[in-house]
C-alpha cells in the first residue's frame, strides 16, 4: 500500500524554502500522478461494490429463468458457474443469488456454496460463503431466531431457524459436513469492522425448521 | 544409522529455542533397537526391513518374500498419477486418493515386536516407525489391535537422539495436552484405547522426510488351555460392522419437541480406519517380531501356526522365536504355542511380586479331571449360530461351514437341536429345537451346506433368538450356544449387555473364525456366557479345535469356584470366578496385606467336592504382576457396570483410580508424550494422514465393502434421506425405510478415502474484499495531490509579503 503523501511535502517542514527552486511542472506532474492514482484506487474499490451489484441482477434474472426453465442458466455469456440457490432473510429484507463454487472469483458475484458440504435441505451442514462487505454485509444484522429461506435450482424452499452465531478461524471451523440433522451455515469473514483479511470468520449457524 | 534418522529431522528446524532435550532414557538402547527392527532408510522397503535384522553393516542380501514382493503399493493407472511428478515416485511409494481427488503419499508404516515371556506373564515392546514421504506437516493416526489383557503402561517418543518419556492422564486431559502440542507445532504422541483390543497412536508435526519412532510398553497373561501355553498377537484390525442407528439427531423444532440419540456404536468414525483392496495395493503395514520364551520348565513342542518362524534352543527351558522371512505384512493373528516335554503339564503355578510395598499373587490352577465315563452324559439342547455376512467371505466361511458340520456330527440320540444363521438378515432353521434324527440331521447339512457369505452383521437379533429358552430350567437338557463368528462388529456393548441379561441358564461357546477375530468380544461373551472361546484360523485346524471344544461341551463343568486367602487381608480378581471347563485353569490375581499364608480354593466337579490348599511362601518371582492385577481389575469393573452390579459413575471411578495409580492406559486414561522442540512453523499446514490397513488374509474385499459398480460418489447413509421427509423420520413413520435401506447397502462404506486434512472442518474460503481498502488509499492519494497542489500556492505567495 502506498503511504499518505510523502515526509517532504509535510507542511512542519522547516525545509520549505527548497521547494522555491523545484520547477512547478514537476510539482504538477507528481500532484497529477497522485490524481490519477488516487482515481483508479477509488474507482477499483467502488467498481468492486459495482461488480457485485450488476452481477447479483444478472444472476437474480438467470435464475429465475433456470427456475422457470428447469434448466441452468449462465447469468452472461462468459460465465463459469451458474446460480444455484437463493438464500433470503425476510426479516431484513436481504436476499441473495449463490453460486456454485467457492473461488475467489465466484465470491465477487456472490455468495458461494461450500464445496463438499451438502445441499441445503439435505443431511448434513451445508456452507455457503459470502463477503462481509457486499452480499454478506446483512449478516451482522441476523439474529437469533431470524428466519433464513433457501430456494434451490430444482425449485424447492426450505427454511431454517438461526440458532446462534459464533466466530472461528477458517481453518478451525468445527463445521462436519456431514454432522446428523439439517443444518446451514452462513460464513463471512470477522470483524465486519475490519479493513484487511483475516483468518476469523463469522459463522451464523441455523437449523431445518419443521414444516 | 544414526546418522540417517538424524537427517530426517526437521531440516533447518527454524524455532530452536535452544530448548534442553528431555533427559535420555535408555537412548541407545531404544533409537538402535527401532533402527534395527525397522531398517529406516529413507525410502524404507520391506527388503531393508528384511534384512536390517541381522547385521547393521552388512550388504542387504536377502531379499524379500514372496508373499511381499513389493513393498508397498504403487497406484496402477498411470493416468491417475498426473498430479504427482514421476520423478517423486520411488518404487515404494504408496499412494492414497483424498476426497478430492488429490493423490498424496502416505504415511508409511514399520513395526518391530519383541517380547519376552517369563513363566506366566510376557513383557512386550512395540516399536512403531511413522515415516512422512509427503512435501507437507502430517498427524500420523494408527488404528491398532493388542490381545484384550494387555495392560500398556509405557509410551516413549524417540525423535532423532531424544527420547520423550510419555505420561499418563486421564483421556480428555491427555487429548487436549496433545491438541495444544499440535498447535503449537510440537512433535507429541497420544496412545488411545478404542476397545479392549483396539488402540489408536496418534503422532502429531511429523515433517516432510521425516521419521519418529514411537514405542510402546505392555504387559499380559499367557493363556493355557490343557496342556498348551499360547501367546497369541493380534497384527491388524479387521473392518467392523458397525450397526446404523435406527433414530437420528433431530434438532428441536419450533414446537419443542426433539427425538433420543441412540447410535450403537457412538465412536463409530475411531474404529473405521482404510483398508487397501488385496487386489489392486500389495501388502504394507511390514511387521518384525521376535519371541524370547522362558518358559519356566522343559520345553517340548513350539508352534507358531500362521507364520513361518526360525527356533532357536537357548536352553532346556528357553528359545528366541523370530520370522523366518524377516518381515511380514500385517494381515493375520501371530500365534506362538508352546507345551512341556513331560506328558503332563504342571497342574499348579504360583508366582509373587512385591511393588510398592504391596504384595502381589497370580496363581493358576487346574482342576483334576474326572474320566467321562464316572459320570452320565446328560442330554443337551445345543443352538448352533453360524455368522453368514460378508466380513466371513472367503476363508472364513469355508472353516466355519466345517465347523458346524462337526458340531452336527457330534450330536447324539437324545439331544436337541437347532440353527440360526445371521448377516444383516436371520433365519431359524426350525422354529423351535427339534430332536436328532435323520431328516433333521439332512436338512441341517443342506441348509449349513448352501451358506454364503454376504452383507452386514446384525448380532443381535440372532444372539437373542438362541438365547430365548422354551424349555425352562425344568428341562433335563443342558442348553448350550455354540457362536461361530469373526467377531468384526463395533457395539460389542450391546452384545454384552443382552447376554448379561438374557443368558439364563443357557452357556456360550464362542468360536472365533479367521485370520483377525475380535477376541475381546468373543472372550468376554464366552466369560459373560459362563462358556469358553476356541479359535480357528484355518480350516486345517477345525477338527482339532473343534474336538477339544467339543470335550468340554461334554466334560463336567467345575461350578462353584471361591478362593480364600485365610486372615490375610486381600483384594483378589476375578471377583466372580467362572465356571471351568474341561482343561482349564482357574487364574487369580490378588493384591495382598502382607506376604505369606495360603491360598484355598474349593468347588464342585460335577457332583464331587474339590477343595486345594497352596502355601504363598513357596510362590517364585514374578514380574509385571501388579500390572496384571489392576488390568484384570479394570475389566472386572467393566464387567460389573454390564452386569449392572455397578452404576456406570461407580464403575468409572474404580477404573480411573487404578488406571491412574498403576499408569495403564484404559477407557478413561492414556498416555500422551510432548516434545519440546517447535517443529512446524506457525502457518504451516498440517495435513491427517491415516495408516491404511491390511484387509485380514483370506478375507473378501467385495464382500465387504461391496463391489465397485455400487460405489456411490458419497456413502449413503440411512440418515441421508431427502430434506422433505425429516420431520416424517423424526415421528418413526421412515424408519422401515432407513432400515431397509442400511440393510441393503455394503456392510461397510468403501475405504476411498485414506488421506484427508486434520482440519476436517470444512476450511472457509476468505470472504474479504479490498474494496474499502482501495477506496481508503485512493482517497488518501487524492488528500495527498490536493495538498501538493495547495503547497504548490505556497511558495508563490510568500514573496509577495
Amino acid at each position: 500500500m502506498r503511504g499518505p503523501a510523502p515526509r517532504t511535502f509535510d507542511r512542519a517542514s522547516p525545509d520549505m524554502t527548497a521547494l522555491r527552486f523545484r520547477r512547478p511542472s514537476a510539482r504538477i506532474a507528481l500532484a497529477a500522478l497522485l490524481l490519477a492514482g488516487g482515481l483508479i484506487l477509488c474507482g477499483q474499490g467502488l467498481y468492486i461494490h459495482a461488480k457485485a451489484l450488476l452481477a447479483q441482477f444478472l444472476l437474480e434474472r438467470a435464475f429465475s429463468a433456470s427456475l422457470a426453465t428447469g434448466f441452468p442458466t449462465k447469468p452472461w455469456s462468459w460465465a463459469d458457474s451458474t446460480p444455484v440457490a437463493r438464500i433470503a432473510v425476510p426479516r431484513l429484507g436481504a436476499s441473495v443469488i449463490a453460486l456454485s463454487g467457492a473461488s475467489g472469483q465466484a465470491l465477487a458475484f456472490g455468495p458461494g456454496h461450500v464445496p463438499r458440504t451438502p445441499e441445503p435441505g439435505d443431511a448434513g451442514t451445508s456452507v455457503y460463503a459470502a463477503h462481509r462487505d457486499t452480499h454478506f454485509a446483512f449478516l451482522r444484522d441476523v439474529q437469533a431466531g431470524d428466519v433464513i429461506e433457501i430456494t434451490r435450482a430444482d425449485n424447492a424452499t426450505h427454511r431454517f431457524r438461526v440458532t446462534h452465531t459464533s466466530v472461528a478461524a477458517w481453518d478451525a471451523s468445527g463445521l462436519d459436513p456431514d454432522a446428523p440433522g439439517f443444518h446451514l451455515v452462513l460464513a463471512t469473514c470477522w470483524p465486519f469492522e475490519a479493513r484487511t483479511a483475516g483468518p476469523l470468520r463469522y459463522l451464523v449457524h441455523a437449523t431445518a425448521m419443521a414444516e | 544409522m544414526l546418522q540417517t534418522i538424524d537427517a530426517g529431522r526437521s531440516p533447518g528446524r527454524p524455532f530452536k529455542r535452544g530448548v534442553k532435550a528431555p533427559v535420555p532414557v535408555n537412548v541407545a538402547a531404544s533409537v538402535s533397537n527401532a533402527l534395527l527392527a525397522l531398517g529406516l532408510a529413507a525410502g524404507i522397503t520391506m527388503a531393508a526391513l528384511g534384512s536390517a535384522r541381522g547385521e547393521a553393516h552388512s550388504a542387504p542380501a536377502v531379499s524379500p518374500p514372496a508373499t511381499v514382493s513389493s513393498p508397498l503399493t504403487v497406484v496402477p493407472s498411470l493416468a491417475s498419477l498426473k498430479t504427482t511428478r514421476p520423478n517423486d515416485m520411488r518404487s515404494g511409494a504408496l499412494l492414497v486418493r483424498r476426497e478430492d481427488g488429490e493423490l498424496v503419499e502416505a504415511t508409511r508404516l514399520g513395526t518391530d515386536y519383541d517380547i519376552t515371556v517369563s513363566g506366566p506373564t510376557a513383557r512386550a515392546r512395540i516399536t512403531q516407525m511413522f515415516h512422512n514421504p509427503a512435501a507437507t506437516h502430517v498427524e500420523a493416526v494408527y488404528v491398532y489391535p493388542l490381545p484384550e489383557g494387555a495392560a500398556v503402561d509405557s509410551l516413549k517418543m524417540i525423535i532423532g537422539e531424544r527420547v520423550v518419556v510419555g505420561s499418563i492422564k486421564e483421556r480428555s486431559e491427555a487429548k487436549a495436552v496433545f491438541e495444544q502440542a499440535k498447535a503449537e507445532g510440537k512433535k507429541a504422541a497420544l496412545v488411545e484405547q478404542e476397545r479392549p483390543n483396539i488402540f489408536t497412536n496418534s503422532v502429531a508435526n511429523i515433517g516432510p522426510g521425516e521419521t519418529v519412532v514411537v514405542q510402546i510398553e505392555y504387559q499380559e497373561p499367557i493363556r493355557r488351555s490343557d496342556a498348551e501355553y499360547a501367546l497369541r498377537l493380534p497384527l491388524v484390525v479387521a473392518p467392523r460392522y458397525n450397526p446404523k442407528p435406527l433414530v437420528q439427531t433431530v434438532e428441536l423444532g419450533a414446537g419443542g419437541w426433539g427425538s433420543a440419540v441412540d447410535d450403537p456404536v457412538p465412536d463409530r468414525a475411531r474404529i473405521e480406519p482404510g483398508y487397501l483392496d488385496p487386489r489392486e495395493a500389495a501388502p504394507t503395514n511390514p511387521v518384525t517380531i521376535r519371541v524370547r520364551l522362558a518358559a519356566g520348565f522343559p520345553l517340548g513342542e513350539v508352534t507358531s501356526r500362521y507364520h513361518a518362524v526360525k527356533t532357536e534352543e537357548t536352553g532346556e527351558t528357553s528359545r528366541v522365536v523370530t520370522l523366518d522371512t524377516g518381515a511380514v505384512p500385517a494381515d493375520r493373528d501371530f500365534e506362538l504355542t508352546w507345551k512341556p516335554a513331560a506328558s503332563k503339564a504342571p497342574a499348579v503355578g504360583l508366582f509373587r511380586e512385591t511393588v510398592a510395598g504391596s504384595e502381589y499373587v497370580l496363581a493358576f490352577v487346574t482342576p483334576p479331571l474326572l474320566s467321562n465315563e464316572t459320570t452320565e452324559r446328560r442330554p443337551r439342547e445345543m443352538i448352533l449360530v453360524i455368522d453368514n455376512s460378508g466380513s466371513m467371505g472367503g476363508t472364513s466361511m469355508a472353516q466355519a461351514k466345517a465347523s458346524l458340520a462337526f458340531a452336527l456330527q457330534r450330536l447324539k440320540q437324545g439331544d436337541r437341536f437347532n440353527v440360526i444363521r445371521f448377516n444383516h438378515t436371520m433365519e431359524m432353521l426350525f422354529p423351535a429345537p427339534v430332536s436328532v434324527d435323520r431328516s433333521n440331521m439332512a436338512r441341517a447339512m443342506a441348509f449349513v451346506g448352501a451358506l454364503q457369505a454376504n452383507g452386514g452383521t446384525e448380532m443381535l437379533p440372532a444372539l437373542e433368538a438362541a438365547l430365548v429358552d422354551n424349555a425352562g430350567s425344568d428341562s433335563g437338557h443342558l442348553r448350550q450356544v455354540v457362536f461361530l463368528t469373526d467377531g468384526a462388529i463395533g457395539n460389542e456393548h450391546q452384545l454384552l449387555e443382552s447376554i448379561a441379561a438374557k443368558r439364563g441358564r443357557s452357556r456360550i461357546f464362542t468360536v472365533g473364525i479367521g485370520s483377525a477375530p475380535n477376541s475381546y468380544l468373543m472372550n468376554r461373551a464366552a466369560e459373560l456366557g459362563r462358556g469358553t472361546f476356541t479359535h480357528i484360523g484355518a480350516v486345517s485346524e477345525v477338527e482339532e479345535r473343534m474336538r477339544a471344544l467339543f470335550e468340554k461341551l461334554e466334560a463336567p463343568v467345575v461350578t462353584g469356584l471361591a478362593a480364600s486367602f485365610g486372615d490375610n487381608a486381600v483384594d483378589a480378581t476375578p471377583g466372580l470366578l467362572p465356571d471351568l471347563h474341561k482343561g482349564e485353569p482357574l487364574v487369580v490375581a490378588a493384591k495382598l496385606a502382607r506376604p505369606g499364608g495360603t491360598l484355598e480354593i474349593k468347588g464342585t466337579i460335577g457332583d464331587q467336592p474339590w477343595i486345594v490348599t497352596l502355601a504363598l511362601a513357596n510362590a517364585a518371582e514374578g514380574k509385571g504382576l501388579s500390572k496384571l492385577w489392576a488390568r484384570r481389575k479394570i475389566a472386572d469393573a467393566e464387567v460389573a457396570k454390564t452386569l449392572r452390579t455397578l452404576t456406570p459413575a461407580e464403575a468409572d471411578k474404580a477404573i480411573l483410580a487404578l488406571a491412574l495409580e498403576h499408569e495403564l492406559v484404559s477407557r478413561l486414561t492414556s498416555l500422551v508424550a510432548v516434545d519440546q522442540e517447535v517443529s512446524r512453523a506457525p502457518g504451516q499446514p498440517l495435513v491427517r494422514s491415516d495408516i491404511p490397513l491390511n484387509l485380514p488374509a483370506g478375507w473378501d474385499f467385495d464382500k465387504v465393502f461391496g463391489p465397485r459398480l455400487l460405489q456411490q460418489p458419497r456413502e449413503i447413509r440411512a440418515d441421508r434421506l431427502p430434506g422433505p421427509q425429516q420431520d416424517a423420520r423424526a415421528e418413526g413413520k421412515l424408519m422401515p425405510t432407513a432400515t431397509r435401506l442400511a440393510a441393503a447397502l455394503p456392510a461397510h462404506p468403501r475405504p476411498h478415502v485414506v488421506t484427508q486434512g486434520v482440519n476436517q472442518p470444512v476450511p472457509l474460503p476468505a470472504t474479504a474484499t479490498d474494496a474499502e481498502l482501495r477506496l481508503l488509499a485512493g482517497l488518501a492519494l487524492l488528500l495527498g495531490a490536493l495538498t501538493l497542489a495547495a503547497l504548490g500556492r505556497l511558495p508563490t505567495a510568500l514573496p509577495k509579503h
